[in-house]
């Protein structure tokens, strides 16, 4: 018996974490569309992928999440293209590090936009086609510093932290129409994200994670696999932290 | 209507008897009905008036929030779609 076929929107889907996440649920059977400003040889690379290995399909979709206005005619056009999406993956956000009395406004206000206002935007609409067909799944990429801090990652924290308040909130006011809304924390993870973070940094906070290194890429992609899954139907509202201990 | 008819029985409300009158916060359909409706009207017309407005527009009544979806797609026509 086919079964229908769900498509996931996962963005920031051309490096990184997002990347990863896409290259998982694709191998899953999943249709993944990934959003992201610019393409990159790895997620062109990952596409092809799929197609020879009959995964998938991914899709790479251009598109700056930044642009908030825009963001409801992006939906429209992936809803008449791939139907109503089965998953939201609100994965893109940036950081800019440093001391919050000395960061300019304007990187203060692009975190908050793409960070925060951008992807509850994007759920507005996405959110809509999955009422209509009565099931859904959104995974929000929070992060540990959401919850636990640091110096440095005021404004980052803060919408990291942000993507938790929403999960609790919209897992409530969906969960009737069998959408469930959940959080990945992530740990610190090797990506271009943390790149200037310096070695010595990164080897000290691994050192004191419970299980003495840095959780993955790939770890993250599996918990986002699992909560799509039949398996996580009765999970929601909550968050699944994949730090390898670094806040047990 | 058939919309409307077809969310109550799906989220199981009593629905009450529809015309233009009919106070929309006394139809027996809450606000998550509301936003499935709009959902599917979105998917069968093409449009969502409430977005494309300039503030937030409150219908009271459902002759009220038939206007605003025929003022909406009068505005569309001719109007190239997505």
């Amino acid at each position: 018996m086919a079964k229908e076929q769900h498509s996931v929107l996962v963005t920031g889907g051309s490096r990184g974490l997002g990347l990863a996440i896409a290259q998982r649920l694709a191998a899953s059977g999943y249709r993944v569309i990934a959003i992201a400003r610019n393409a990159s040889k790895e997620v062109t690379a990952a596409t092809a992928y799929a197609e020879q290995t009959g995964q998938g399909p991914l899709h790479f979709e251009q598109f700056d999440l930044g642009k908030i206005d825009e963001i409801p005619i992006l939906v429209r056009r992936l809803h008449t293209r791939f139907g109503p999406l089965f998953a939201l993956v609100n994965n893109a956000a940036l950081g800019h590090a440093g001391v919050l009395a000395t960061m300019h406004d304007s990187k203060l206000e692009e975190q908050v936009r793409v960070n925060t206002l951008s992807p509850i935007v994007l759920t507005k609409y996405v959110v809509r086609g999955m009422m209509s067909a009565g099931r859904g799944r959104i995974v929000n990429v929070a992060s540990i510093i959401g919850v636990t801090g640091y110096s440095g990652l005021a404004a980052y924290a803060a919408t990291k932290t942000s993507m938790i308040g929403l999960t609790r909130s919209l897992a409530r006011e969906v969960g009737r129409l069998n959408i469930n809304v959940n959080a990945v924390a992530p740990g610190f993870l090797a990506t271009d994200m943390t790149r200037t973070l310096d070695a010595e940094n990164m080897a000290k906070i691994a050192r004191r994670s419970a299980m003495g290194r840095l959780a993955e890429t790939e770890d993250v992609a599996g918990a986002v696999e699992f909560l799509l899954s039949d398996k996580a139907r009765n999970i929601t509202g909550t968050v699944l932290t994949v730090d390898a201990g670094t806040t047990a | 209507m058939g919309q409307i008819e077809q969310i109550a029985r799906e989220h199981g409300k009593a629905l009450a008897p529809l015309s233009d009158e009919l106070v929309l916060v006394e139809s027996g359909l809450d606000s998550l009905a509301f936003a499935v409706l709009v959902a599917r009207l979105e998917t069968n017309l093409g449009i969502d008036p409430f977005t494309a407005a300039e503030e937030a527009i409150f219908p009271t009544t459902l002759g009220e929030f038939v206007k605003v979806y025929e003022r909406g797609l009068a505005r569309d026509t001719g109007a190239a779609r997505l």
